[in-house]
C-alpha cells in the first residue's frame, strides 16, 4: 500500500519538531480530513538552510512532511513556490488515491511559509 | 520480529481442528449435496450434521437454520426477505449498525420503505423506550445488532425482543460479533432472525448463517434451485459448512473459559495504557461489552498514523471497523455516540482472541505508549499544549 520511501520517512522522520527564531513559518490544513502541517524555515541569503515540520495526520502526511524538509534544503524561497504535489508524490514513491492529500498538504504549507518570508522581508509582518 | 494480532473483530485464524475437519470435503467427499447418489448423500449428511450442531448451540430446530455466504448475506436475506414479503412498511434500526444492515436499509428506503435510525447513548446503546416510541402501525421489522463491532457494546437485546414481541413485529439481530463470544438464547431474547458468521469464531471465511424462527413471514432474495428449503439458492459450500459447525462446537466447549481469560487480558491492556498515557479514553460500555474488545481514543493522535506505527512493530490493530479504514472521516459509530471529533479521529480498536497471550499484551504496553508519545511530539499541538 505504501512505498518503502514513505515507510522509511514515517519510521524515522527527519527534522521533526519546532524551531526557535525561525525566519518564516507556514501551515496548511486539509479541509476534508483535518490533517495539519506546519513548517519552520531558516533562510540565509535567500536560500533555505534548515526546515523543520510539525504535522498532525496520517502516516503519509507525516512522511511527506519529513521528505519535504529534505527537498527544500538549499532551495531559494522562490523555488519553494514552484514545488508541486506531483513532485512530492513522486519523491515519496507514490501515494494511494485516498492519501493524495498528503502531498498537497505539505506543498500548501510550504507556500504559506514562503509567503510569510516575503511578508517579513517587506515589513508587512513580524518574524515568527 | 514479534507479531501480535489484535484484530479478531475483523477476522480470526482458522482453528487447526476446524481445518482438519474441512480437508476431506475438498478432495474426498466432494459430492453435491443435491445429488441422489452416494457421493451426494455423503455431502448431504455432512451438511445436515453441521446444521444440527449449530442448531443445538442456538437451541433451535435445525430446519430454522440456513447457511449463507457470510454475515453480510445473512443481514441482506433477513432484512430484504421480511421487507419484500410485506411489500411496503416501516423498519426500525439503529445508527450504529454494520454497513450490511445500514446500506440494506438505505436501499429499501430508495425502494419506498421508510426507516427509523434510532440514536444511541454515550456507550453506544439503544434506549428501549425510544424503540417503543418509534413503533408505528406499519412497522414490519426491528433490526438491531447484538453487539457493536467497533466498541463492543452489547445492546439490551432481551428488552428489544420483548418490545418487538409485544407488538408482534419480527426482530432481526445482527449477531456476527456476539455469536460464539457471549452466551445467548434466541428464545429468551425474543429473536425471530439472527445473523451469524464463521470467520469471526475461528471458522473459514465465506460462510455464515441465518436463524429464521418458524412462522416468520419472509421471501427468498436469491433465486435458483431448491437449496436450503428454498430460502437460499446455490450449491452448499460443504467444506465451509463443516468447518463452521466445527468452529461452533469448539466455541460451545471453550467460550466461557476463553471469555474470562480474554477479558482479563483486555482489562490489563486498558489499565496499562491508562497508567502510561495521558489524554486517553475508553469508548464503549464499561461492563456491557464483548470480552475481547477495547476501543481507545488518544487525543491529538490521528489513528492511521498510530496503526502504521504499530504495524511497523508487528502489531495489527485497527481504526474502528475494517470496512471504513480507507475513509478519512471519523467513525460513524463514535460520532453517533457523541464522541468529539478530535477524540474520534484518534480511536484505536484492539480486539483480542484465543491466540492473544499475556506476553503479547506486555509487548503492546511497551510499544503503544511510545508510539503515541512520538506521534504527539511531531504534532503542531505539541507547541500549544
Amino acid at each position: 500500500m505504501y512505498s518503502e520511501t514513505l515507510l522509511e520517512h514515517f519510521r524515522a522522520p527527519r527534522n521533526a519538531g519546532m524551531m526557535r527564531n525561525a525566519d518564516a513559518a507556514g501551515e496548511s490544513q486539509d479541509g476534508s480530513c483535518g490533517d495539519l502541517a506546519r513548517f519552520h524555515l531558516r533562510v540565509l541569503d535567500g536560500r533555505v538552510v534548515e526546515a523543520r515540520f510539525q504535522t498532525y495526520g496520517c502516516g503519509p502526511s507525516i512522511a511527506a512532511s519529513s521528505l519535504a524538509t529534505e527537498l527544500v534544503q538549499g532551495r531559494t524561497v522562490e523555488e519553494l513556490t514552484e514545488l508541486t504535489p506531483a513532485a512530492v508524490e513522486a519523491a515519496l514513491g507514490g501515494l494511494p488515491d485516498d492519501r493524495r492529500h498528503a502531498a498537497s498538504l505539505v506543498v500548501d504549507a510550504l507556500r504559506a511559509a514562503a509567503a510569510h518570508y516575503r511578508a517579513v522581508r517587506t515589513g508587512e509582518v513580524s518574524r515568527v | 520480529m514479534r507479531r501480535v494480532y489484535l484484530d479478531h473483530n475483523a477476522s480470526t485464524p482458522v482453528h487447526p481442528e476446524v481445518l482438519t475437519a474441512m480437508l476431506p470435503y475438498f478432495s474426498e467427499q466432494y459430492g453435491n449435496p443435491s445429488s441422489i447418489h452416494g457421493f451426494g448423500r455423503e455431502a448431504r449428511d455432512a451438511v445436515e450434521a453441521a446444521r444440527e450442531e449449530i442448531a443445538r448451540f442456538l437451541g433451535v430446530a435445525k430446519e430454522e437454520f440456513v447457511f449463507t455466504s457470510g454475515g453480510t448475506e445473512s443481514d441482506n436475506l433477513a432484512i430484504k426477505g421480511v421487507a419484500h414479503a410485506h411489500g411496503k412498511g416501516h423498519i426500525i434500526t439503529s445508527q450504529v449498525e454494520h454497513h450490511a444492515v445500514l446500506r440494506t436499509c438505505e436501499a429499501l428506503e430508495r425502494a419506498g420503505f421508510t426507516v427509523t435510525y434510532l440514536p444511541v447513548d454515550g456507550y453506544g446503546m439503544v434506549d428501549p423506550d425510544q424503540l417503543r416510541r418509534a413503533i408505528q402501525p406499519d412497522t414490519i421489522l426491528v433490526t438491531i445488532m447484538c453487539a457493536n463491532s467497533e466498541v463492543g457494546t452489547i445492546m439490551p437485546v432481551g428488552e428489544i425482543g420483548r418490545i418487538a414481541r409485544e407488538h408482534r413485529i419480527p426482530f432481526h439481530t445482527d449477531g456476527v460479533q456476539a455469536f460464539g463470544k457471549i452466551p445467548f438464547n434466541v428464545h429468551d431474547l425474543g429473536v425471530s432472525l439472527l445473523s451469524c458468521s464463521s470467520h469471526k469464531i475461528y471458522g473459514p471465511k465465506g460462510l455464515g448463517g441465518l436463524y429464521i424462527r418458524k412462522g416468520t413471514r419472509m421471501v427468498s432474495i436469491q433465486h435458483g434451485g431448491d437449496h436450503e428449503r428454498r430460502r437460499r439458492a446455490g450449491t452448499e459450500n460443504v467444506p465451509g459448512i463443516v468447518g463452521f459447525a466445527k468452529a461452533v462446537a469448539l466455541r460451545a466447549r471453550d467460550m466461557e473459559a476463553e471469555a474470562a481469560r480474554v477479558r482479563g487480558l483486555r482489562d490489563r491492556l486498558w489499565e496499562g495504557v491508562r497508567a502510561k498515557v495521558a489524554e486517553v479514553r475508553l469508548n464503549g460500555h464499561p461492563t456491557e461489552r464483548l470480552p475481547g474488545t477495547l476501543n481507545l481514543s488518544f487525543r491529538g493522535v490521528e489513528a492511521e498514523s498510530l496503526i502504521l506505527a504499530l504495524d511497523l512493530k508487528g502489531i495489527g490493530a485497527s481504526a474502528g471497523s475494517a470496512c471504513t479504514s480507507g475513509s478519512l472521516e471519523p467513525s460513524y459509530v463514535l460520532t453517533a455516540m457523541g464522541v468529539p471529533t478530535d477524540w474520534a479521529l484518534g480511536a484505536l480498536r484492539c480486539s483480542l482472541g484465543r491466540s492473544t497471550s499475556a506476553e503479547d499484551i506486555e509487548w503492546v504496553l511497551e510499544v503503544l505508549p511510545a508510539a503515541v508519545e512520538r506521534i504527539r511530539a511531531m504534532s503542531p499541538a505539541a507547541v500549544t499544549a
